[in-house]
């Protein structure tokens, strides 16, 4: 499955990104674009899966 | 999933504006500077329905200027569906500019779902 990035708008203009299905930290490069052109972030929220794959990378980094 | 991030919209493209009141089948936006009640503006300039100024957009701060008298010249609710019209339109904008498909879901409880599928990436 194509890893996607999902953008909820609130009807008040709110909006919301989420990328799902990209390895560790690339979630946060792929939607930076759309994060950057729509305006200003209020919060940014780590999600378990985030730290599950980093932590992986991490390990798999260590065993090369 | 990997992160969520919340975002306020800062409405700074001019063709978006274009795109979002073309959406709202408003009249196209012009640019230049109109007199609120007792101030003037320059930006790019939206008439929104039932408002009896104009809001003008700063797009190099992103931010726009109006006068509703406390939402008696005009309620918030045209301006906040400008604001959602806006993010939707900039957000598929940006996408199909990087090569990316884009498609949109109205949800129940009125906001608006955009799923941007990135091809080749992992």
């Amino acid at each position: 499955m194509s890893p996607t990035i999902e953008i909820v708008v609130s009807p008040t203009g709110q909006t919301q990104v989420q990328t799902k299905g990209f390895t560790g930290s690339k979630c946060r490069q792929a939607s930076q674009f759309i994060e950057q052109a729509l305006g200003q972030r209020t919060s940014e929220q780590l999600t378990a899966e985030f730290h599950q794959s980093a932590s992986q990378q991490q390990s798999n980094q260590q065993h090369h | 999933m990997s992160h969520i991030v919340e975002i306020k919209t800062e409405v700074r493209d001019e063709v978006a504006i274009g795109s979002a009141c073309q959406r709202l089948k408003l009249d196209p936006p012009t640019r230049g500077t109109v007199k609120l009640f007792n101030s003037e503006a320059t930006g790019v300039i939206v008439s929104l329905p039932g408002w009896r100024y104009a809001t003008v957009f700063d797009t190099r701060s992103g931010e726009a200027r109006f006068d509703t008298y406390n939402g008696h010249w005009g309620k918030q609710a045209q301006l906040d569906r400008f604001l959602q019209a806006y993010a939707v339109e900039k957000a598929k904008r940006e996408a199909h500019l990087k090569g990316h498909t884009v498609t949109e879901v109205s949800l129940a409880d009125g906001s608006i779902k955009l799923t941007v599928t990135v091809g080749g990436a992992t």
